[in-house]
């Protein structure tokens, strides 16, 4: 009874790896080595950003050995993610995954070549995040990381469970060669985006700050710290919009403003092109400007 | 059966247990040992199956220094009945019997994601167990036999001293010996229905 149920472990997983594998693609954008992609709705294909080194003449190749061109729908390099749209594609979505734990049985799974998906085991090492991308103001709410290994041609591949649903899409974009998993919620928010604009929208104001610790007079509520603004862009929305050197930053639409991440947050998405109140503290004295925020290219 | 983690390791433990049994050390007067699984053993005798690189310096000295060592701790020289550097397999006979034969398996039906674990020497220290899963299958050419066979490729980690040493399936069975070690977190091992086709077509020393 004891080895049926190893035994029965072992069928599982490889049940698992069978069931993202008809959801799985190579994806052939780069010279060398292919990568991966995961069908996650109709005729379209999430990948990593990175993976594209050129726009045109690209071709996935299916589990059941079809090639088929593919169009950049949209991307995104400071998530690491792109959009692909596969005419005719008809392979089954991946499925998608209950939320992670710590020390969960992870599969990492990729299509790296057409002679058949490759697989390795590992389990979920860590969920961190939110995260700053590097130096874009673009963050990842959430991640992924495991022990799994990641092969050459893993990225955009999944990180699976013991169903052979997904966790997220795999990527080693993010620098020396560690794999980051982009949880599936997280990602398709980003696809949904992109396949909207092609391209993600993330808002800014033109200024360089830096974090202030608040005087009891400048305080209101628990808000501890500010940012305070050393320079001030030409013809930025935050010029526009009266922004001064030497004003602290408190809050956005009500939102307080601690740190550089609370600014992020309150200049994602759908503020970008509107005006939004902006409370500062100029010498001493609370007042509230009018800002639209820009678009970030 | 709700399967659950303290199970599981317990499972994983007997299976383990059992197949150290036909697992042996390989020895060849130089630095270094390899692995070794008991493939047959009748009442006077044994034979073992390891990798040719193992052996082939041994096999230079017409098999001087070279000796197995059993899991039980029996020290027994060995003669190299066959051998083929191409598939990297050689065939080492013992006059010894009663040793307990390995289980083999059915490696013509793997599949990506299955349980497999390996016992070996890496870097020499005798009988250590790691394990990982099917990684892929690959076909690639097998020069000596003139025809392609699937290469079984896992993540298991391996080092010098797993060379010729089982990869094993959940049931404890060989379904490959481990050949190529890229370092780290590739590994190589040769089909067991490679090996018993190639034993089987064999003329014996």
């Amino acid at each position: 009874m004891d080895a049926n149920m190893l035994n029965a472990l072992s069928n599982q997983m490889a049940d698992a790896v069978e069931r993202i594998a008809k959801s799985l693609v190579m994806v052939n954008g780069r010279p060398r080595q292919p990568a991966t992609g995961i069908a996650y709705a109709g005729d379209f294909v999430l990948t990593a950003d990175h993976v594209l080194e050129r726009e045109d003449n690209l071709t996935v190749q299916t589990h059941d050995n079809r090639v088929l061109g593919a169009q950049i729908v949209g991307r995104d390099a400071s998530t690491d993610l792109a959009v692909l749209r596969v005419q005719g594609l008809s392979v089954p979505v991946a499925a998608a995954a209950a939320e992670a734990r710590v020390g969960q049985i992870a599969l990492a799974v990729g299509r790296p070549s057409p002679d058949g998906v490759m697989a390795s085991l590992g389990i979920v090492s860590k969920i961190g995040g939110p995260v700053r991308m590097g130096r874009s103001s673009a963050t990842l709410e959430r991640y992924i990381q495991t022990d799994a290994t990641p092969y050459p041609g893993f990225s955009g591949g999944a990180l699976v469970d013991a169903t052979g649903a997904a966790f997220g899409l795999l990527t080693t974009g993010f620098g020396r060669g560690a794999a980051i998993v982009i949880p599936m919620d997280v990602a398709l928010k980003v696809a949904g985006t992109l396949t909207k604009q092609g391209y993600v929208k993330r808002g800014y104001l033109g200024i360089v700050s830096q974090q202030v610790k608040l005087s009891p007079a400048q305080r209101s509520d628990a808000q501890e710290y500010g940012l305070l603004v050393v320079r001030v862009e030409e013809n930025s929305p935050a010029e526009k919009g009266g922004l001064l050197i030497g004003d602290i930053l408190l809050a956005i639409e009500g939102q307080p403003i601690n740190d550089a991440d609370d600014l992020i947050a309150a200049l994602q998405g759908d503020r970008v092109g509107k005006p939004v109140a902006v409370r500062v503290s100029r010498g001493g004295v609370a007042q509230t400007l009018t800002v639209v925020v820009g678009q970030k290219s | 059966m709700k399967p659950s983690p303290s199970a599981a390791a317990q499972a994983f433990a007997d299976v383990i247990a059992a197949a150290k049994a036909s697992v042996v050390q390989i020895h060849t007067g130089g630095r270094g040992i390899g692995a070794g699984v008991i493939w047959r053993s009748d009442a006077a005798r044994s034979e073992i199956i390891t990798n040719a690189h193992v052996v082939a310096g041994a096999a230079r000295r017409n098999g001087a220094g070279l000796r197995v060592v059993t899991a039980d701790n029996c020290i027994i020289p060995a003669r190299v009945l066959a051998g083929d550097p191409q598939l990297d397999l050689a065939l080492l006979g013992i006059d010894m019997g009663g040793l307990p034969a390995a289980k083999i398996g059915d490696s013509t039906r793997l599949r990506v994601g299955e349980l497999v674990f390996a016992i070996g020497n890496p870097w020499g220290q005798a009988s250590v167990v790691t394990s990982g899963i099917i990684s892929g299958l690959d076909s690639m050419t097998m020069r000596g036999m003139g025809r392609t066979a699937p290469y079984i490729r896992s993540d298991v980690l391996l080092a010098p001293g797993n060379s010729g040493g089982p990869l094993l399936d959940a049931t404890g069975a060989v379904i490959g010996i481990n050949a190529m070690i890229f370092g780290g977190d590739l590994s190589v091992a040769i089909p067991s229905h490679i090996v018993a086709e190639w034993i089987a077509g064999g003329n014996w020393l």
